[in-house]
């Protein structure tokens, strides 16, 4: 079984720092962390992989400490690492990014079985390469998975959708995008690293190496244009209590006692003579 | 000479840290509190080769070079000293010599259970009457056919509550002391082999130091390791290792408080604005940030000399001295940013001054280090050689 | 410039619908945006029985309904439900797609975007159409605290999701009429790849945090897993639920169900408590109904601060603490 596996390097948020004069995080600064969600569908390919034996093999796009990353999932079990790094695939948005990842992979492992990404990016959260690579590989898939099965050469996988528990069937090749709910990732073991980076180096590819229409990739290949940024300065005048902590609490409480207290007291008497 | 770090020390770092924050973060301030140690924590860093950091890949180890191993405890002791303690302790002072001075037939032996973190490793040397001069020890090893019965008693033994197998320095010949000092390897379920109370200690609470009993514990001759009277020999080239170790635990533990120091600066308001807008705060900042970095460049030149074969122990001396003291200033400093709330178990900085200070006692103490510095630096002409 | 007709599409997304309006909504949205392009509001609706949402739609402001009623369409399936879409846009033309952020019109309208080879904007909290006749998107970009104002110059249609919420629907009005044209499915139709085995909906309690009067909602101030505790029982006390920021629910001390913000939940309570959350705009775009809002943080400069309307500048958890110990003490004088 060949799997391909997409995988994002994100900032870390919870550690960006901030700047308090422009209210935008500082990404420059921000230490690079494999997404949540793909390191979920990595750990899926990497259980599939177990179970049926085969290759599976990584693939990235971005700058070239993504391949931090992909170094992070040759450590994990992946066979083989990609990064697409190319300062003219910048500024892609999903639709510039499906089609360069769909040029990567039929370069890289034409024959795969099944391709693997997570739902959605904690820095952008969009979910839309998932859906728009499977339309540019022309795949059948299934989108937010949490539970697969392979018999076969057919995938029966399940997944909640606007609130109804789906069972879904797919023959291979196929494409899904994984969830955070199961696929609880496991950690890295230190001597996969070792091995990671004695078996030899992450393959970098730039634009031309995959086949790409630089026409369709990076900015140039994008839909969508940016007019301007702003921060959502709708700033309420707001007050900020800066005593102790108990006389702010009471403080809370007396100002505002009415906005909060209707429903304050009322759930508090019930709740009490609930609980004796 | 290159002295940024490369990809794979970076990765290397990230996943510890991952690992660290993740795991063990949520549990250091309690396992402190209550001075529990973390076995669910050992059992999630089994499979991940903690107990095997520099061992090779044929024995279940991870082969890690020796900057690795410096940045795994680092990070390790950035979250939990006293778990970083236990991993340094095992590998370099109980696995790394069994693995340079054991036979093939004790390594294999004896090593996979300590690379599988199924045994915990311990070092003996501390006793009553012996700790800076090892030349005091007086636990005796009476040969008595194939066997050698030991009697005698350990003190401040770290991982002494948990460990498998204990690397016991003896005298082997009761009638000629220092030439006869040995070390024998005795696992946990040897009788008479009994392990004390555990220590009520400052610091490093998670860890169970004890006392360890020998009272006619029979350990057969094929337990020693190297040669009689080798013990010195092995003692000294393991203190070596183990330096570099608790200088790593060292930095990581004035890196966690120069963290806690800045980020509490920057929330902190007085006179309505941040304390870190203050030139005063901003000093200590700006010393211990100097004081981190200037170690870690140390320590990680101690280990590069290490993993490229050259004499490395001076350096590893002068880098123990120094990024404990780092430590101890550091946390200090973190704990004075704090004010009235560093000085509270409710914030962080507390349990990192409590366990910063025992970085300048154990494994040898700040003025034996200087004692080893100098004893390097004296053997040398005065004219210093090109570097 | 006229590369497209002028119609503005709003993809009828009945599924749910009565907890969630994002169809009608969109129709408020789009008559707005189809009077400044001088275009009609069109209704796409596709799957089986459709009378009573086709009469909805009109109800609710659609100037004409697109409607294709076909047993195999009973159950929304995105392959299929594209393969239409695309072929009917191909065909006339629209302006405009908006499609509501559901799960399954997210799916929607990234696969029909990219049959179309055009742009997608994702989340929009604002829509309206510039002098030159292009649809402004307002959303949230760069993961940062920004909102960022997108065009798409050269590609028809112009596409966007919204969430739920975003937008408030019309009034309702029966006496209204418009044309609807029943269409055939047409020949050919592909079937599905992807086979529907088992669909069952799993209970409504998903909703209670949508409800909820009071939330109490925890981000990476609250420290800990037990801390983030305590919130549980200052909820029970206020008769509200708890919710969580992306870092908290991360560190596993709350579970992916509580999440607030784009990935997660758009709540509006009466009162929000915001406890230990620093604002980025992914937690932010889902509290915009919250119209009164208390942020405790220890940072006062927080983006979170700085949308409330109380902000106590102290520790999350002591806050947290402090409030339940207030709240017992009055409820027992």
């Amino acid at each position: 079984m060949n799997i391909v596996v997409c995988l994002k390097q994100v900032p870390m948020v919870s550690e960006l720092p901030w700047d308090s004069k422009t209210g935008r995080l500082k990404r420059g600064q921000a230490e690079g962390m494999m997404n949540p969600a793909c390191k979920h569908a990595l750990e899926a390919g990497l259980r599939l992989k177990q179970a049926q034996g085969g290759r599976l093999t990584v693939l990235s796009m971005g700058p070239p400490e993504a391949q931090e990353v992909l170094y992070e999932a040759l450590a994990l079990g992946a066979d083989q690492a990609v990064l697409l790094c190319d300062p003219r695939l910048a500024g892609a948005d999903t639709l510039a990014t499906s089609y360069t990842l769909a040029r990567a992979i039929q370069a890289v492992t034409p024959d795969f079985d099944l391709a693997l990404l997570g739902c959605h990016t904690t820095d952008s959260e969009t979910g839309q390469v998932g859906p728009q690579l499977a339309e540019e590989l022309d795949l059948p898939a299934a989108f937010n998975v949490e539970h697969l099965q392979l018999a076969g050469r057919t995938l029966t996988v399940r997944r909640v959708s606007d609130g109804f528990l789906e069972t879904l069937e797919l023959d291979l090749p196929a494409l899904l995008t994984i969830t955070t709910q199961e696929f609880t990732p496991r950690e890295t073991p230190l001597g996969g690293l070792e091995r990671a980076f004695a078996q030899g180096a992450v393959r970098m590819l730039d634009a031309l190496a995959i086949g790409a229409d630089l026409e369709l990739v990076g900015e140039k290949g994008s839909a969508g244009r940016m007019l301007r940024v702003y921060s959502p300065a709708a700033q309420k005048k707001g007050v900020l209590l800066t005593g102790a902590v108990k006389k702010s609490v009471q403080e809370l409480l007396e100002r505002y006692g009415d906005r909060l207290g209707g429903l304050i007291g009322q759930d508090l008497a019930s709740e009490e003579e609930g609980h004796g | 000479m290159e002295l940024n770090p490369c990809l794979k020390h970076k990765v290397l770092r990230k996943s510890v840290r991952e690992f660290a924050e993740g795991v063990l973060g949520p549990i250091a301030a309690e396992i402190d509190h209550q001075a529990r140690f973390p076995w669910e924590v050992v059992e999630a860093m089994r499979p991940l080769q903690y107990f095997g950091i520099q061992a090779p890949p044929e024995l279940g180890g991870a082969g890690l070079d020796t900057i690795s191993y410096a940045i795994v405890i680092e990070e390790l002791s950035r979250v939990s000293a006293g778990v970083g303690l236990c991993v340094s302790v095992h590998n370099s002072v109980a696995l790394y010599p069994l693995l340079r001075f054991g036979s093939p037939e004790q390594i294999q032996r004896l090593a996979p259970d300590l690379i599988a973190g199924r045994r915990i490793g311990a070092f003996c040397l501390t006793e009553a009457n012996a700790g800076s001069d090892a030349s005091g020890v007086e636990t005796m090893a009476v040969r008595q056919g194939g066997d050698y019965v030991v009697s005698g008693t350990k003190i401040f033994v770290t991982n002494g509550g948990v460990c498998g197998l204990a690397l016991m320095f003896v005298v082997t010949d009761p009638g000629a002391k220092q030439a006869a000092a040995s070390v024998l390897m005795v696992e946990k379920e040897r009788p008479g082999f009994l392990v004390g109370e555990i220590e009520e200690l400052a610091g490093m609470r998670c860890n169970p130091v004890s006392s360890i009993f020998l009272e006619d514990c029979r350990v057969p001759a094929a337990n020693l390791l190297g040669r009689p009277g080798f013990g010195l020999k092995i003692g000294l080239t393991a203190l070596d290792t183990g330096r570099l170790g608790i200088a790593a635990q060292a930095l990581g533990i004035a890196q966690a408080a120069l963290e806690a120091g800045l980020r509490y600066a920057k929330e902190r308001q007085q006179f309505g604005r941040a304390i870190a807008s203050f030139q005063t705060i901003q000093n200590y900042l700006a010393d211990m940030a100097t004081e981190v970095e200037a170690g870690r460049l140390l320590l990680y030149r101690a280990c590069a000399l290490k993993d490229s074969g050259q004499a490395f122990g001076t350096q590893a001396a002068m880098a123990k001295l120094f990024c404990s003291r780092v430590a101890r200033e550091v946390t200090n400093l973190a704990v004075q940013i704090h004010g009235g709330c560093g000085y509270s178990k409710e914030y962080e900085v507390e349990r990192l001054y409590r366990d910063a200070k025992v970085t300048e006692i154990y494994e040898g103490t700040s003025e034996i280090q200087r004692l080893v510095i100098a004893r390097g630096l004296l053997a040398q002409p005065a004219v210093g050689r090109a570097v | 410039m006229d590369k497209a007709g002028r119609d503005v599409w709003v993809f009828g997304d009945y599924r749910n619908y009565f907890q969630n309006r994002v169809t009608l909504q969109l129709l408020a949205r789009g008559r707005e945006l189809a009077a400044a392009l001088g275009g009609e509001l069109c209704v796409l609706v596709l799957g089986h029985e459709l009378g009573q949402w086709v009469e909805e739609y009109v109800a609710h402001g659609a100037d004409r309904v697109l409607a294709l009623d076909h047993p195999c369409l009973r159950a929304y399936q995105s392959e299929t439900y594209t393969r239409l879409l695309v072929d009917l846009a191909l065909a006339r033309q629209p302006r405009v797609i908006l499609v509501g952020a559901t799960s399954f019109g997210r799916e929607l309208a990234a696969r029909a975007a990219k049959r179309l080879h055009t742009g997608l904007t994702a989340d929009c909290v604002e829509l309206a159409v510039n002098d030159q006749g292009l649809l402004v998107q307002t959303a949230p970009g760069f993961g940062g605290n920004l909102l960022a104002e997108i065009v798409i110059p050269r590609h028809f249609p112009q596409m966007a999701t919204v969430r739920p919420g975003t937008f408030q629907e019309l009034p309702h009005d029966y006496e209204r009429q418009a044309p609807v044209e029943w269409l055939p499915l047409p020949a050919g139709l592909k079937p599905e790849r992807v086979r529907l085995l088992k669909s069952e909906r799993l209970p409504p309690r998903e909703q209670a945090l949508e409800n909820a009067p009071v939330v109490v909602c925890g981000g990476r101030g609250m420290a800990s897993k037990k801390k983030f505790r305590n919130l549980q029982e200052l909820a029970r006390l206020l008769g509200g639920q708890v919710a969580a920021t992306r870092p908290a629910v991360y560190a596993r001390w709350s579970e992916e169900g509580t999440l607030v913000g784009q990935a997660g939940r758009q709540i509006k309570p009466q009162v929000l408590f915001s406890f230990g959350v620093s604002g980025a705009i992914q937690h932010t775009a889902g509290i915009s109904g919250a119209p009164f809002i208390v942020a405790v943080n220890k940072n006062p400069g927080a983006v979170m601060m700085q949308m409330a309307d109380v902000g106590l500048v102290a520790d999350a958890n002591q806050t947290c603490l402090a409030l339940i110990r207030e709240l017992k003490k009055r409820l027992r004088s």
